[in-house]
């Protein structure tokens, strides 16, 4: 059995955030969650009553480095350390480049990449002071194709990774370990948007001939945050159902 | 032993201890430089030592130049944690 761990996870209202926040809860009785919400809460919510006692909502807008700050300064007041953070949030903003905007592009890559890179920056130094401490950055499978449609949110994501494998080697003396996850085509509220022409499309690629259930990406968080993964750091697992 | 003494011996074992160091403390002078040709040590290594440094010892280290003064020697660490070092 593993002591107490604060862990945050960004993003925590959509799909894959509520299922690594449950995955966690249903699995690790001494843990702490702290759910990083921003536009919208509700999901959050629901888990907090579903769990008393073990959640905190707290208020995260991940672009901006400030509110990472009061974020952090909360939790460690409250829970004494920080020591495992899921970068979850990020979010798509879709058009061919020869069309993209530049508010498209630059929010796509302050939600996605700069927003990743504040978190990271911000529990480094509290990680290296305990020296313990996992890093778990949600990519995606666009971070290693190249979507039509996405140069903002591919470029983001690759960033990510590089970001991932960057930390990894810096922090790694602390024994503090930075992975990434890749999904790809995962049953959530983005999938369910999609119509059924690129639905069937999407799903053509999958080897499985199935999309993804949010479980069986948060089933690999759980596990780069156990004390049994102490050794894999700036790795990138890829849960997409065989896509090449 | 000296206050002082003793505190340069804790150093050492924080450097050794913090950084997962081979050498033993009667391994490391008080004057040896920690980069370069002496300890051999990297910036990977200097950013664990400033963490490491504030959570034993209350040592802020606020910017990179001052960190380039008092990072260079035991000698120098411990002038600034005893609070005698000029550029702190």
């Amino acid at each position: 059995m593993q002591s107490m761990r604060n862990i945050l996870i960004t993003g925590a209202n959509g799909g894959i955030g509520r299922s690594v926040a449950r995955e966690f809860l249903s699995n690790d009785f001494s843990d702490h969650i702290w759910l990083g919400i921003h536009s919208h809460r509700s999901a959050a919510e629901e888990i907090r009553e579903e769990f008393p006692g073990r959640v905190d909502l707290i208020e995260l807008d991940v672009t901006d480095p400030l509110s990472w700050d009061n974020s952090l300064n909360t939790i460690i007041k409250k829970g004494g350390s920080i020591d495992v953070l899921v970068n979850n949030a990020g979010g798509h903003e879709d058009s061919l480049l020869a069309t993209m905007s530049d508010d498209a592009w630059n929010r796509v890559i302050d939600m996605n990449l700069n927003g990743t890179f504040y978190g990271c920056r911000i529990v480094s130094k509290p990680m290296l002071a305990q020296r313990s401490g996992r890093i778990i950055n949600i990519a995606s499978l666009s971070a290693l194709s190249a979507p039509l449609g996405q140069a903002n949110y591919a470029a983001a994501k690759s960033g990510v990774l590089s970001l991932t494998r960057v930390l990894s080697r810096e922090l790694a003396r602390a024994g503090v370990t930075v992975n990434a996850i890749c999904p790809g085509y995962i049953e959530t509220e983005a999938l369910s948007q999609m119509d059924e022409r690129t639905r069937k499309a999407a799903l053509g690629n999958v080897p499985m001939r199935r999309f993804g259930r949010p479980e069986e990406v948060s089933t690999a968080v759980r596990f780069l945050a156990c004390s049994q993964a102490s050794y894999i750091t700036g790795s990138v697992i890829k849960i997409d159902g065989g896509i090449y | 032993m000296s206050e002082i003494l003793e505190l340069k011996q804790r150093i050492k074992e924080v450097l050794i201890e913090e950084l997962m160091l081979q050498e033993q403390p009667d391994e490391i002078g008080n004057d040896t430089p920690l980069f370069g040709d002496g300890l051999g040590l990297d910036s990977v290594d200097a950013l664990q030592l400033v963490v490491a440094l504030e959570k034993n010892f209350d040592l802020k280290i606020s910017d990179a130049e001052k960190a380039k003064l008092i990072l260079r020697s035991v000698d120098t660490i411990a002038e600034a944690v005893t609070d005698k070092f000029p550029g702190k």
